[in-house]
C-alpha cells in the first residue's frame, strides 16, 4: 500500500519544477527579446520576434530617441521608464554600457524615442504570450 | 538615417504589424491578412487624418534647429 505522503511528494516537486522552468522562460523572455519561445521551442517565432524588436531598438538608437529614466517630478517618466526597460538587456546594455541617453535637439528624436518605447513595449507582450504558451493557454 | 516622416511611419508600421500578426495568428494565411489589415490600416489611417488636418495651420516653428 502506498502512503499519501509518498504520492504528494512527487507531485510537489513536479509541481516545483513547473514553477522553476515558468519562472526560468519569464526572466530570458525579459532578458533576450524572443529566447522565451525559444525556450519553449518556437523557433520560428522566436527568430522572427528577436528580429522585429532588435530592429526597433536599432532604428530608434540611430535616430537617437529618448530611452527613458524616471525624472524627479516627472510621474509619467515612471511608466514610459518601465515600459523602456520591457526590452530586457539591451536597455542596461545601451544605458551603462554605452552610455545612451538619446539627443532631444536630433531630428529624429520623437520618432526615435516611439520606436524604443515600442520596443520594450512589444517585449512585454511577448513575455505576457510566453507565459500564456508554457501554461497550455496557447500553442 | 533617412528622416522622411513617410518612410519612418511605414517602417514603423511595418515592424508593429509583423509583430502582431505573428504574435496572435498561428496560421501562414492568417498571419498574412492580418498584416495586411494593420499595415493598410496605420499607414492608410495617418495618411487619412494627415489629409484631414491639412486645412488647419501648422502652428508655430518648432524651437530646435
Amino acid at each position: 500500500m502506498i502512503e499519501a505522503g509518498s504520492q504528494t511528494e512527487p507531485r510537489e516537486e513536479a509541481s516545483q519544477q513547473f514553477s522553476a522552468r515558468i519562472a526560468a522562460t519569464l526572466v530570458a523572455a525579459w532578458l533576450v527579446p524572443g529566447s522565451g519561445h525559444l525556450m519553449l521551442g518556437k523557433m520560428r517565432r522566436a527568430v522572427i520576434f528577436f528580429a522585429i524588436v532588435m530592429a526597433a531598438i536599432a532604428i530608434g538608437g540611430l535616430l537617437e530617441g529618448n530611452l527613458y529614466r524616471v525624472l524627479a517630478n516627472q510621474p509619467l517618466t515612471v511608466l514610459a521608464t518601465l515600459g523602456s526597460m520591457g526590452m530586457g538587456s539591451p536597455y542596461f546594455i545601451l544605458r551603462y554600457f554605452f552610455g545612451y541617453q538619446g539627443n532631444v535637439v536630433a531630428a529624429g528624436y520623437e520618432y526615435g524615442t516611439a520606436f524604443l518605447l515600442t520596443a520594450g513595449l512589444m517585449n512585454l507582450l511577448l513575455i505576457l504570450d510566453a507565459w500564456d504558451i508554457v501554461r497550455g493557454r496557447k500553442a | 538615417m533617412p528622416l522622411s516622416h513617410g518612410l519612418l511611419m511605414s517602417l514603423y508600421a511595418l515592424l508593429v504589424s509583423i509583430f502582431f500578426a505573428v504574435l496572435w495568428k498561428r496560421e501562414r494565411p492568417h498571419q498574412i491578412k492580418l498584416f495586411l489589415q494593420l499595415f493598410a490600416g496605420m499607414v492608410g489611417g495617418a495618411l487619412l487624418i494627415a489629409w484631414l488636418m491639412y486645412p488647419f495651420p501648422s502652428g508655430p516653428p518648432t524651437p530646435f534647429p
